[in-house]
C-alpha cells in the first residue's frame, strides 16, 4: 500500500532493480515486465500553460521561449499575477472653468490594465510599466542588452566554421589533383579564381571574412568600476534589494534592485508519455486537453500485479516468531495463482536468449535502432536489508478475479454489519 | 520521404548546454544569449523527504542517480525537450573529479540517449566569449577560485592555479562573524547565510582594508531572518566576510596571489598580454567592489616581492563578458555549439557505446606523445604558439 503522507512500506522490485511503491510501477503488456520511472523512456507530449490551460504547439512553444503569452508571474513572490482594471481619466489640458465643462462629456473615462499580485501586492505600477489598454497581451518585452555582441560573437565563430571547413576541402582537393601535365583555363587566359567567381555570379570568396574581418575583440580597460565613497556610509534598505531567486528568475538581466522586476512570464508545462525502453511501446499516453488528467493509454502496474497490503504486524523479537497479516488483491479480471517464495529463491534474470538462426541475427544487426545494450546498462542488482524471515505458506494460494458487481451489491454486506 | 530525411538530416535540434555547477546549475540553449534557468543543483527527494544536493554523493550508483534526477527536472521542468537525439554541450572545469565525468557520460548517454556530447573547459569557453586571443580567466564559483591563462585557444595547463576561495570560504567566514555579532552559535542554514551575503555584503577598498580599525566603519543592518527575530550584521562584518579571499600568509594562496603566481608560469611571452586580458567571472565576482579590489591588490603585490623581481608587468587591464557573471562560461559554451565546428567535436554515442571511457587532458600529459591520435593537432597547435612567441 501506498501513502500520500507516509514512508512506504510495501515496495516492489522493478525488472531494471528498483525498490519502488506500486503506484509508481508500470507494466508492460508486450514485454510482459515491470517499468519503472527509471528504466522508461520520458517524451514530452505536448506544451500547456497551467494557468490559463491553454495548449500551445510546440513549434510555437519553441519560438516563444516556452513562455505562456498572456500569463504573468509575480517577479517578487512567483505568485502567478492577475490583471486588474481602473477607471482612467484621459489628461485634461489645463483650461478656463467656464468652457470646461462643454469638453467633458467627448473625454469618456477610459479602461486601463495594470497587473497586480495578490499574494505580496506587487504592482506592476510599482517598476513604472505603464498601464496596457488592452486585457491581456502588449506588454513591454525586455530585450537582453548583451544580444547585439553575442550575435556578433555567432556570426563571427560561425564565419570561422565556414573558412575552416573550407580550408578543409580545398586541402582535400589539392591532394587528390594532378597539376602541372595540363594547362588549365584559368592559366591560359590569365583568369584568376576571383574573376572567374564573379562571372560565375558566385559570391567572392572572401565574403565569409568580412565578418571576420569587421569582428572587434572584447576591449580591455585599465578602469574598474569602484564602490561609490557613499557606499560604506549609507543606510542599506533591505527591501530594495533583490534575493538570490528573484534575480535568478529572470537570467538575462539578474536585477539587483528591487524597482527593475519585470513580469516574469509564466513558464509552460509538458505532458508527458512514457516508453518502454525495450520494445518501444508507450506505456502511458496523455489525452491532448491540458484540463484532462485523463490518459489515452495508461499501462499502470496498479491494474496488472496484485497489490500487497500490511494488515498488522505484532513488534518483531530475537529468537521468536511473530506474526504477520497480509492482505493480497487481484486487480485483473482472472483468477491468479500465487506462491511466496523467499528472497533467495527469486529467479535470476534471464541472459539474453541467443540469436537462433542467421536471419534473426540478420535482422538484429540491420535493425540498429533497437539498441537494447543501453537498457542493460541501466540494470541493477536490488538493494535491500533483512533483519527478519518470513515462513511463507507453503501451498499456492488463488486469488479470484476482481469482482466488479461487489461494489454495487452493497445490500447484503451492509444490511448484516450494521 | 526522401526529402524529409535530407531535411531532417540538414536541420539539426538546436543542442543544449549544461554547466552543472556545485551550487547552480545553468541550462539552456546553443545559441542564445543567456541560460533559460539558473536553478539551484538539488532535486527533492522523495525517499528522504526533503533536497538533495547534486554533488553529495558517496558512491558512483549514487551520483548516478543524482544526475538522473537533476537532468530530468532540467529537461522536463525548465527547458522542455526531449532529451533523446539531441546534442549536449557540458561545460565543466578542467578540475572536475574523472568519476564525475564518466558518470555523467553514462548517465547522458545510456539513460538519456543524447546523440553527442561535447566536452567544453570553462576557462577557454570564458576566453570565446571575449574574442581575445589571450585571456587571463579568474573565475570564482562556488567551492574554488580557478585562474588559468588561456593563449590561443590553449590552456596552459602547467599554470593553472586553484584555491578554495568560493562562496563557500565566504560563507564559513560569514558565518563565524555572524556569531561573534550575535554572540550565540546561530547555525544558520546555508540559504540564508547566501540571502545575507548577497544583500549586504561588499568587498572594501584596499585602502579601507589597510587601515580598516581607523576607517569608519559602515552601516549596521537588522536582518530580519523569521523566527530568530533580527539578526545583526555588523558594518564591520558586511566588510570583513569577503576579505577571507584576500587574507594573505606564508604560503601565498590568496586570490591576487594566485593571479600572479598563475602569470609568472606561464610563458614570458606571453605575460604582459595575459596581464592586459584579465576576465574575473563566476558568481561570486558579482559581488559589489570585488573586481576594483582585485585590481588594486593586483596592482600594489607585483611590485612586492617575490613579484617585483621575477614579473616586469605593471598593468592589469580588466574586461567584461557580454554575460551575467554566473553565465560568462555558459555563454561560451552556447556561442560553441551554436557553429558547425562545436557539432563537429562532439562525442557521438556509438563512439561512446564502443568505448565506454572518455578522453581526459590528464592522459595527454603522460602520454607518450607520438602515439596520440591527436598528435598532428597537437604538434599545429604548437606552431601556431610558437609563430605567435615569435611575433
Amino acid at each position: 500500500m501506498a501513502y500520500l503522507t507516509q514512508p512506504d512500506y510495501v515496495k516492489y522490485i522493478c525488472s531494471c532493480g528498483q525498490l519502488k511503491p506500486i503506484t509508481s510501477l508500470y507494466f508492460c503488456r508486450h514485454c510482459l515486465k515491470i517499468r519503472c520511472g527509471f528504466c522508461i523512456c520520458h517524451e514530452v507530449d505536448s506544451h500547456y500553460c497551467a494557468n490559463c490551460l491553454e495548449n500551445m504547439p510546440s513549434s510555437e512553444a519553441r519560438l516563444k521561449k516556452n513562455r505562456c503569452s498572456s500569463c504573468f508571474d509575480c517577479p517578487s513572490c512567483f505568485h502567478t499575477l492577475s490583471t486588474r482594471a481602473t477607471m482612467a481619466q484621459p489628461r485634461q489640458t489645463p483650461q478656463d472653468p467656464a468652457g470646461g465643462d462643454t469638453k467633458v462629456e467627448s473625454k469618456q473615462p477610459k479602461k486601463m490594465y495594470y497587473l497586480s499580485c495578490f499574494n505580496c501586492r506587487w504592482t506592476s505600477r510599482d517598476v513604472g510599466i505603464p498601464d496596457q489598454p488592452v486585457a491581456s497581451g502588449g506588454w513591454p518585452e525586455r530585450t537582453n542588452p548583451f544580444a547585439a555582441r553575442v550575435n556578433q560573437l555567432l556570426d563571427y565563430y560561425k564565419a570561422i566554421a565556414l573558412q575552416e571547413k573550407q580550408e578543409k576541402i580545398e586541402r582535400e582537393r589539392k591532394k587528390f589533383t594532378i597539376r602541372g601535365k595540363y594547362i588549365t583555363l584559368t592559366d591560359k587566359t590569365g583568369l584568376t579564381g576571383a574573376m572567374a567567381r564573379n562571372i560565375a555570379g558566385l559570391p567572392s570568396s572572401d565574403s565569409s571574412c568580412s565578418a571576420i574581418a569587421n569582428f572587434v575583440p572584447s576591449q580591455a580597460s585599465a578602469e574598474v568600476e569602484e564602490l561609490p565613497e557613499d557606499y560604506y556610509t549609507k543606510e542599506v534598505n533591505l527591501n530594495q534589494i533583490t534575493s538570490m531567486p528573484q534575480r535568478l528568475a529572470s537570467p538575462e538581466w539578474q536585477p539587483v534592485s528591487v524597482s527593475r522586476l519585470h513580469p516574469l512570464a509564466k513558464l509552460l508545462s509538458v505532458k508527458r508519455s512514457q516508453r518502454c525502453r525495450v520494445c518501444d511501446h508507450n506505456l502511458t499516453k496523455p489525452e491532448y486537453n491540458p484540463g484532462s488528467i485523463k490518459f489515452k493509454i495508461e499501462l499502470l502496474a496498479y491494474y496488472h500485479v496484485p497489490e500487497v497490503k500490511i494488515i498488522s504486524h505484532e513488534p518483531v523479537k530475537a529468537g521468536e516468531k511473530t506474526a504477520l497479516l497480509l492482505k493480497l488483491t487481484n486487480p485483473t479480471g482472472h483468477e491468479m495463482q500465487i506462491k511466496l517464495l523467499q528472497p533467495e529463491d527469486l529467479p535470476p534474470p534471464e541472459e539474453k536468449e541467443e540469436p537462433k538462426s542467421i536471419e534473426k541475427s540478420l535482422e538484429k544487426s540491420l535493425n540498429l535502432e533497437k539498441d537494447t545494450s543501453s537498457y542493460k546498462a541501466i540494470e541493477r542488482e536490488p538493494q535491500y536489508s533483512v533483519t527478519s524471515r518470513v515462513t511463507s505458506p507453503p501451498t499456492a494460494l488463488t486469488l479470484a478475479q476482481r469482482d466488479d458487481a461487489a461494489e454495487y451489491d452493497d445490500d447484503a454486506q451492509h444490511d448484516t454489519t450494521e | 520521404m526522401a526529402l524529409y530525411e535530407g531535411i531532417a538530416l540538414i536541420q539539426e535540434k538546436q543542442a543544449v548546454v549544461l554547466d552543472l555547477g556545485t551550487d547552480y546549475t545553468k541550462f539552456g540553449f546553443t545559441g542564445e544569449a543567456a541560460p533559460r534557468c539558473i536553478v539551484r543543483s538539488e532535486f527533492w527527494c522523495a525517499a528522504t523527504r526533503r533536497y538533495r544536493r547534486v554533488h553529495d554523493y558517496q558512491t558512483a550508483d549514487e551520483l548516478y542517480d543524482n544526475l538522473v534526477h537533476m537532468l530530468h527536472l532540467l529537461y522536463f521542468r525548465h527547458v522542455l525537450v526531449n532529451p533523446k537525439e539531441r546534442k549536449v554541450v557540458v561545460v565543466e572545469s578542467l578540475l572536475t573529479p574523472t568519476l564525475f565525468r564518466e558518470t555523467l557520460a553514462k548517465v547522458l548517454f545510456t539513460h538519456y540517449e543524447v546523440s553527442g556530447v561535447v566536452w567544453a573547459d570553462s576557462p577557454r569557453l570564458c576566453a570565446l566569449t571575449l574574442g581575445t586571443p589571450v585571456a587571463l580567466i579568474v573565475s570564482i564559483g562556488a567551492k574554488e577560485a580557478e585562474v588559468a591563462a588561456v593563449v590561443h585557444s590553449c590552456v596552459v595547463l602547467h599554470a593553472m592555479e586553484s584555491q578554495p576561495l568560493g562562496a563557500h570560504a565566504i560563507h564559513a567566514e560569514l558565518r563565524r562573524l555572524l556569531d561573534e555579532d550575535n554572540d550565540a552559535t546561530l547555525d544558520l542554514p546555508d540559504l540564508v547565510i547566501e540571502d545575507i551575503k548577497v544583500k549586504t555584503c561588499f568587498v572594501g577598498s584596499r585602502s579601507r582594508a589597510q587601515q580598516w580599525e581607523a576607517a569608519r566603519a559602515a552601516r549596521d543592518v537588522q536582518f530580519a531572518c523569521g523566527e530568530r527575530g533580527r539578526l545583526r550584521v555588523s558594518g564591520a562584518t558586511r566588510e570583513r566576510a569577503a576579505e577571507v579571499l584576500f587574507a594573505r600568509d606564508n604560503e601565498l594562496a590568496s586570490l591576487p596571489d594566485i593571479v600572479l603566481q598563475c602569470i609568472m608560469r606561464c610563458p614570458i611571452d606571453a605575460r604582459r598580454a595575459l596581464a592586459e586580458n584579465v576576465l574575473v567571472t563566476g558568481g561570486t565576482a558579482s559581488l559589489p567592489g570585488l573586481r576594483a579590489r582585485l585590481a588594486q591588490e593586483l596592482r600594489h603585490l607585483v611590485t612586492r616581492p617575490p613579484y617585483a623581481s621575477r614579473l616586469h608587468v605593471r598593468e592589469f587591464k580588466f574586461h567584461g563578458a557580454p554575460a551575467q557573471d554566473s553565465a560568462a562560461a555558459w555563454l561560451g559554451g552556447a556561442l560553441l555549439g551554436a557553429g558547425e565546428a562545436g557539432a563537429a567535436r562532439a562525442t557521438p554515442r556509438d563512439v561512446y557505446a564502443r568505448a565506454r571511457r572518455l578522453r581526459d587532458w590528464r592522459e595527454r600529459l603522460m602520454a607518450d606523445f607520438s602515439t596520440v591520435p591527436e598528435w598532428d593537432h597537437m604538434a599545429a597547435v604548437l606552431t601556431c604558439y610558437v609563430a605567435y612567441n615569435n611575433r
